[in-house]
């Protein structure tokens, strides 16, 4: 007995008559027919389960990123709390607690190995009760440090060899999960007796920094609403793809049952029993595919960013809304699906007749959607009322309705296409006949792409608005390193210069302490103390001798010298101020030698201007200045790949607590980076994600038609004609999915510059996401050629 | 050895799927413009040696010699162009491209032999002719009959002028009518052409088009005598 007698025995023979008229309506009808669907779709044999086991893995992918979105609210939540936990009590403030015996001194130990970050603190126990921060047993004794296993690792391969040489403790353990935000981080905890308050560390009695919540700007808000919808838009359709894969073979199956008797609501009712099997099958499938794809997260760094498994876990409300709305979504795509199909007892009557698409109604999304987002408030960086339903559902609205527009536009577009070879004709006919599943397929990366243009030009826009500019500017040269020494008891200028130009790869080296002085009247210049060599690099000096003092003028500012000779009056008292980690310190007042001339500046080999007072070691009373800073400055031989880390590793050695600084071209706002490294991680995803879709409904495809492609083979197609009709089938969809993904993307992304009232920056954002699509098809092509060749042999003629 | 003016031999041939004996020691031969019924109830192995026997599957072991020359000695490549030029197919169903119309589809054989569409639709619409189905021209293979599509596919089977047409249950999906019209332009538009036919068929019906009969049996073949 088959699965047809079956079901033909059960509904047909004795209850045959009645079943139609309760076919229409009811509870019962429904249950009975999405079961008798769901043995369909369970118990159709191989074909039949191939069919299932498509429709389940492109649902589980689309569930599983469903998941992990759902889970990236709690990634960010313990990250965030264990990256607080850890930072003393008073990081931000930086303002010492009395020494206790349970009290510490801490000092930001940060680096950068070539393009990792190393995190880091130097700590020293001001007691034996003094705390170890979490995921560590004890505060490490000077000379020892302990590192998270990610450190550990680095620093035992041969690359580590320069990190190890700037990092010269003993290891004497490692950070436990609860100190690291992720098992790929770089973190380490050093002990040191070299820090000190005056060498700019700070006390503290313990660990667990409580940030104050600050808003989110309003127009980074606005960006992650529009990254939200955006990344998950895409993930809908795909699901509402997969559903509908097998659907020829299905509609025929349906047709057999409508000739014994089903009505249409039955046999759309069936076809949603087993849409819905597939369905829950891919929630499964996709939940599995979850637990098992986060133990990878450890392992997987992708922008500086990782997570433990532990960490990865949907919010229990998402989740379950998920497992409920997908499989609902699937029936609900199913039924609307049948409605354009006409499922006759003799066949489906779509292979017959072509139906042209209409065009008005598809226009109406979009329409609506735009005119939403048009007649929106405009957003200003303090705008305190941003509505994100609104714009989630304006921007929803839009894509939903390009990938409504693309089978109109795809259809429209081959119709008029004629002639060509062989493949291209194979290719462009079966479009014509049936363009559905294949702008169905590409409807994902459409609308992927039209969203990352509006992200795109929204970013390039909103730039501006992120950025704080680095660096003295305006000179035309800056030095590729800058370092900043916090003990002011330590390296002198001469020592660091001199260490800096030894240093492999540093084509010049340029170091000065420097302070700030005020005068009477409370207004303030800066000192900069270097000897007559340096001196004559900065500034235009008539003769110097060590013991000399000059008042440096920028030639042109007459505001700014003027506000020099305010405090910088020859044979007047000035004031050193420190304004040090425990506020004002005893203040060191000094004369300027009445003989101090005027002169003028010139750009210093880093291209800075030192206006205000110059000063050779001399003329200064002896012993350490309050409030001097040393820095230097670094130009780098460009053919020196390791010189950065070099730099950093003789810092280090001569002052741990040197601040080493990489010149950017611009410092991007913290905030901007994680939204731009969020755009980044989901966009790759969902490109996966696309190029798998496409795969699978390519693959279906191929199924569908293997016994037609045995018989091509059969009269002598060659292979390679096939396969370029297989590109030319994907090609060409993606074409026209393209050319609308940038039109449509260009048009939202004007329209969402208009609300916040930015100017583009850039028009040709699409090209690369032109160019991702080509590279899609390709791969989509490639990995689609085995299975290609595979159903052209010859097994698929027999028939016994 | 090879008979005497015979274009098609095969002996001793052996084919398995898996543990199944398709073939076990058949043999065959076919003259130019000769009409062989092979024929055999389901599962005998009659498909399968129409498969060897076109270069459509390759034999476990035995030899299939074409004008003289050994069919293992070929490679894919020489094989599917033998096949594109010498030889036409017939199967039962399933063997139209949907997307293309019917002159297209016969047209597509002449086309994959590097033929420019004007002139290979030329060609295909006097076969079509032949077979009395130019009407269709412009339908696709969904809107035609069963009938009509099968005799568009015999159009397309002798559009290259092979010298052999495989014909694999060429009416197994039509009524007596239609089967017996398509058997009777087939064979007509074969011999015309001076063209073999093999033709898979267990149905006496359609075996009586033929000149000569073999049935296949459990993996082997014999001559028929033909009873009148």
């Amino acid at each position: 007995m088959t699965l047809d007698d079956r079901a033909h025995s059960g509904d047909g023979h004795s209850s045959a008559p009645n079943r139609s008229a309760e076919g229409l309506g009811g509870p019962g009808a429904w249950i009975r027919e999405l079961g008798l669907g769901i043995r369909f779709a369970a118990a159709g044999g191989r074909g039949g389960w191939a069919r299932t086991f498509l429709t389940g893995v492109g649902v589980a992918l689309g569930v599983a990123l469903l998941l992990v979105a759902a889970s990236t609210p709690n990634i960010l939540s313990v990250r965030s709390e264990r990256g607080d936990a850890r930072k003393p009590s008073n990081v931000m403030s930086s303002s010492s607690v009395s020494r206790s015996e349970s009290s510490f001194l801490w000092l930001a130990g940060d680096t950068d190995f070539r393009s990792d970050h190393v995190g880091g603190m130097l700590l020293r126990a001001d007691g034996p009760r003094a705390p170890a921060p979490p995921g560590v047993a004890r505060i490490p004794a000077p000379g020892e440090m302990v590192v998270s296993p990610a450190l550990r690792k680095l620093l035992d391969t041969p690359a580590g060899a320069l990190l190890k040489e700037r990092l010269d403790y003993r290891i004497v353990g490692s950070i436990a999960p609860s100190g690291l935000l992720d098992a790929t981080e770089l973190h380490y905890y050093a002990g040191s007796d070299r820090i000190s308050l005056d060498a700019g560390a700070v006390r503290a009695a313990h660990y667990g920094y409580s940030p104050r919540h600050k808003p989110l700007n309003a127009l980074l808000y606005l960006l992650v609403v529009m990254i939200c919808v955006v990344l998950l838009v895409p993930v809908g359709i795909f699901i509402a793809t997969a559903v509908r894969f097998g659907g020829d073979r299905r509609d025929r199956r349906l047709a057999a049952l409508r000739l014994v008797g089903a009505d249409r609501r039955m046999v759309a009712r069936i076809a949603a029993g087993e849409a819905l099997f597939g369905s829950v099958l891919g929630v499964v499938l996709g939940g599995a595919l979850f637990l098992v794809g986060r133990q990878a997260a450890g392992y997987v760094r992708l922008w500086g960013v990782s997570a433990y498994p532990s960490d990865i876990v949907p919010r229990l409300p998402l989740a379950v809304l998920i497992a409920v709305a997908v499989p609902f979504a699937s029936v609900v795509v199913t039924l609307s699906a049948m409605r354009s199909v006409s499922v006759e007892p003799l066949g489906v009557v779509r292979n017959a007749r072509l139906r042209r698409r209409r065009l008005w109604w598809r226009l109406v999304l979009p329409a609506v959607g735009l005119a939403i987002l048009l007649f929106s408030d405009r957003v200003t960086p303090g705008s305190q009322d941003v509505d994100p339903a609104t714009v989630a559902a304006g921007t929803a609205l839009v894509l939903v309705g390009l990938a409504g527009l693309l089978p109109w536009l795809v259809e429209a577009a081959v119709a008029r296409l004629r002639g060509g070879p062989v493949p291209w004709q194979l290719a462009i006919r079966r479009l014509q006949l049936s363009s559905g599943s294949a702008a169905r397929a590409v409807s994902g990366i459409m609308v992927a792409s039209a969203g990352a243009i509006v992200l795109q030009l929204m970013f390039g826009a909103m730039q501006q608005s992120f950025i704080t500019p680095s660096g003295s500017g305006g000179t035309g040269r800056a030095p590729d390193l800058t370092l900043m020494s916090q003990d002011r008891n330590a390296v002198t200028a001469a020592r660091l210069e001199n260490g800096l130009r030894r240093t492999p790869g540093v084509r010049a080296a340029f170091a000065l302490t420097e302070a700030y002085v005020s005068g009477p009247e409370g207004s303030v210049t800066g000192l900069a103390v270097a000897d007559c060599a340096h001196l004559r690099k900065m500034a235009r000096l008539p003769s110097c001798r060590d013991g000399d003092t000059f008042v440096a003028h920028n030639p042109g500012d007459a505001a700014g010298n003027r506000y020099v000779d305010q405090t910088a009056r020859p044979g007047r008292a000035v004031t050193l101020d420190d304004y040090g980690p425990d506020g004002p310190a005893p203040e060191l007042r000094w004369t300027l030698p009445a003989d101090s001339p005027v002169v003028m500046t010139v750009p210093a080999p880093m291209g800075e201007r030192y206006n205000g007072i110059l000063a050779t070691p001399g003329a200064l009373p002896a012993g350490p200045l309050p409030g001097a800073r040393t820095s230097a400055g670094v130009l780098t031989d460009p053919r020196g790949t390791d010189a950065v880390d070099e730099i950093r590793t003789t810092a280090a050695r001569l002052d741990p607590t040197i601040y080493v600084s990489v010149r950017q071209n611009e410092q991007r706002d913290k905030e901007y980076d994680t939204v731009q490294t969020g755009l980044l991680v989901g966009g790759t995803l969902m490109m996966v994600l696309i190029a798998a879709s496409m795969l699978v409904s390519q693959i279906e495809q191929l199924r569908e038609r293997r016994r037609l492609l045995s018989v091509l083979v059969a009269f002598g197609t060659r292979r390679s004609t096939l396969a370029w009709s297989v590109l030319w089938q994907t090609a060409v969809p993606v074409f026209v999915g393209t050319l609308l993904a940038a039109a449509g993307g260009l048009a939202l992304g004007h329209v969402m510059l208009r609300m916040v009232q930015k100017p583009a920056k850039d028009w040709w954002v699409f090209l690369p996401y032109a160019g991702v699509a080509g590279v899609l098809v390709l791969l989509v092509t490639l990995l689609s050629v085995p299975p290609l060749w595979r159903m052209m042999r010859p097994e698929g003629l027999r028939t016994e | 050895m090879t008979p005497a003016g015979s274009l098609l031999v095969a002996h001793d041939l052996r084919k398995a799927y898996g543990p199944t004996n398709a073939l076990d020691g058949a043999g065959f031969n076919i003259h130019p413009g000769e009409v062989v019924a092979v024929m055999g109830p389901s599962g005998s192995g009659k498909s399968t040696l129409l498969h060897c026997l076109a270069g459509i599957v390759t034999p476990d072991s035995g030899s299939i010699m074409y004008g003289g020359q050994e069919m293992a000695t070929m490679n894919d490549a020489q094989r599917s162009a033998l096949r594109r030029s010498q030889f036409g197919f017939v199967f039962q169903f399933g063997q139209l491209v949907p997307e293309l119309t019917c002159v297209e589809n016969v047209a597509l054989p002449l086309r994959l032999n590097g033929a420019s569409r004007k002139d290979a639709e030329r060609t295909a619409l006097a076969r079509m002719e032949q077979l009395e189905v130019d009407d269709l021209r412009a339908k696709r293979p969904g809107e035609v009959s069963g009938g009509q599509g099968q005799r568009v596919a015999v159009a397309r089977a002798l559009v290259t002028d092979p010298r052999v047409l495989f014909a694999d249950e060429p009416t197994g999906a039509l009524d007596s009518l239609n089967g017996e019209r398509v058997m009777e332009l087939l064979t007509d538009a074969a011999r015309s052409a001076n063209a073999a036919v093999v033709l898979v068929t267990h149905e006496a019906r359609v075996a009586a088009y033929s000149d000569r009969e073999i049935v296949v049996r459990d993996g082997k073949s014999r001559d028929m005598e033909r009873v009148v």
